[in-house]
């Protein structure tokens, strides 16, 4: 299967170094602390926060609080339908890597004692759910109030016929390449998330990681934007602008 | 509003509804007037929007005030059942996603999600308002088999309302696709006929067809409250109610059913008829609602 025709576009019509259509949208669940949406092309998902309360396990929580992370896939958000949805192992390995980059992301030790659940929701899947996850567990964080080190944004990057791809789909994560996803803190310029599975020399590793993280950054500059376009708005709603 | 009617912050006001919840929600009855600005017998605002999600065969998100549900159809191919050769399956599932509410915890379906599931599998079976022989590809051979996912993303009340209506509008919305029988009986899938040779299809093509659904069904909740009916209630007027009644309708003056389970208050001939009204209107209100959503969607 060819993934990069002659011209130097892939099989969607995008250049190889070219994002995918990202969408978003703050506050959608009137409960939740706070919630958001987020799309790379025709991944979709939904993250929503409760917190920070008390922990069920208080001494675990005693020096700063315990994140706790939950990760389901909608049944019909694959080609197939997915007939396990939260108990299997990858969901678990998923969850788990969203937790630890969160953990680093949020000022746990402001907030002693308590506990602060992430609940994300694959509503739409084609390839990059991981990235798209933390992106829509960040946004729920920010709009939720709490205290964070940095933004962080993720996204991922692979090496198909002999050119390095930004922000995979499904048809080009399942093509046999490496596929790698990172996620940093853009203002410290910090890695916190970097994960690879296949097989990759180690000189090209390195043009693919410095790919992801340049995807990173165009991430995080969106969703800064449109963080700051919701604040705006909530503003403008209650009469801050005025004053 | 301050439920005593005198002046006060809001934080008496907002303490005064934890501490004495039914006293806070019967000085707004007496009123007839509800703590959200509603009318008893007011609906919070609806909205449905069909294809919600693409990489399902058809999918809606039913939006009933806070409350929320997404639905989304997957198809498969399988052998009828021996006993009923001409006919497919429809395996219905509901799951509370652990955002939609607090008291929700992930891992196994609660008794929420499993009675939801059983309720919207039983309105949707029983009534026949899916025609189960349309999902016969061949007798004895292949059928449709339609898997109808429900997830709850927001719970606050009348859910089963808001579940009801997404799996409608998915089905409603749903285009069961072409596909060829082989000589050695197996069904793969293949390019839609052009509308215009329908009359002469191929050999062994099972041409592509919208699903036809039977009738609208729709359900409407209702509470008996302080002796007053309030209809669609949130989840704190369902934990405050002395009982549910839940009407379900199609749109041919038919009832579908209808579930008033335990609660300290009785439901006489006048609230029912009264429940059953209103379930009427609503129905109406959400087949216009829907058709529009889907005119405006196939016009886009």
């Amino acid at each position: 299967m060819e993934y990069v025709n002659p011209e130097g576009l892939r099989q969607d019509g995008r250049r190889p170094k070219e994002l995918r259509q990202l969408g978003c949208e703050l506050g959608v669940l009137a409960k939740a602390a706070g919630s958001a949406t987020f799309e790379m092309g025709n991944t979709k998902v939904l993250a929503a926060v409760y917190g920070p309360h008390e922990a069920s396990n208080r001494s675990a929580a005693a020096s700063g609080a315990t994140v706790h992370c939950d990760y389901a896939m909608a049944p019909f958000s694959t080609g197939e339908r997915r007939k396990q949805g939260r108990t299997d192992r990858r969901s678990t390995e998923i969850s788990a890597v969203i937790r630890n980059t969160l953990e680093q992301t949020i000022i746990t030790e402001l907030l002693p004692n308590s506990q602060i659940d992430i609940h994300v929701q694959v509503l739409q899947a084609d390839g990059g759910t991981r990235c798209a996850c933390i992106n829509a567990a960040l946004l729920a964080l920010a709009e939720a109030g709490i205290p964070l080190r940095d933004m962080v944004a993720a996204c991922a990057a692979g090496y198909l016929d002999e050119t390095a791809l930004l922000d995979l789909n499904y048809i080009e994560d399942s093509g046999g390449g490496p596929d790698i996803s990172v996620a940093l803190h853009p203002q410290f310029d910090r890695v916190v998330l970097l994960q690879m599975d296949n097989r990759l020399p180690l000189e090209t590793f390195e043009t693919v990681v410095e790919l992801a993280i340049k995807g990173c950054k165009a991430v995080a500059s969106y969703m800064r934007g449109q963080l700051l376009e919701h604040t705006r708005m909530l503003a403008s709603a209650r009469g801050f602008d005025k004053l | 509003m301050d439920p005593k009617g005198e002046v006060g912050g809001s934080l008496e006001a907002d303490a005064f509804r934890k501490l004495y919840p039914h006293q806070f929600y019967a000085n707004f009855l007496a009123k007839h007037t509800r703590p959200d600005g509603r009318a008893l017998m007011q609906a919070r605002p609806v909205s449905v929007t069909p294809n919600a999600v693409s990489s399902a065969d058809s999918s809606a998100t039913a939006k009933l005030g806070d409350s929320a549900a997404i639905a989304g159809v997957k198809l498969e191919v399988a052998v009828p059942a021996e006993e009923s050769p001409d006919e497919g399956h429809l395996a219905v599932a509901v799951e509370m996603a652990p955002m939609s509410s607090p008291d929700v915890r992930p891992g196994r379906p609660g008794e929420a999600a499993q009675c939801l599931a059983e309720q919207v599998s039983s309105i949707l079976a029983s009534s026949d308002v899916i025609p189960r022989q349309q999902l016969c590809i061949e007798q004895g051979r292949a059928c449709w088999v339609v898997y109808l996912d429900i997830i709850v993303l927001n719970a606050d009340g009348s859910l089963l309302d808001a579940c009801l209506l997404a799996a409608w509008a998915a089905l409603r919305s749903l285009r069961l696709p072409s596909v060829i029988l082989t000589a050695d009986g197996n069904v793969e899938p293949c390019d839609d006929l052009p509308q215009t040779s329908s009359a002469a299809a191929p050999e062994g093509v099972w041409a592509g067809r919208m699903l036809q659904l039977e009738s609208q069904p729709v359900a409407q909740s209702c509470a008996m409250m302080g002796g007053k009916l309030i209809s669609d209630c949130t989840a704190e007027e369902e934990r405050l109610a002395d009982t549910i009644i839940i009407i379900i309708v199609d749109g041919r003056g038919n009832l579908l059913g209808l579930i008033k389970a335990g609660g300290t208050a009785e439901a006489g001939d006048m609230i029912m008829q009264q429940c059953i009204e209103a379930a009427k209107l609503r129905q109406q209100d959400l087949c216009r609602l829907l058709e529009d959503q889907l005119s405006a969607a196939t016009l886009s």
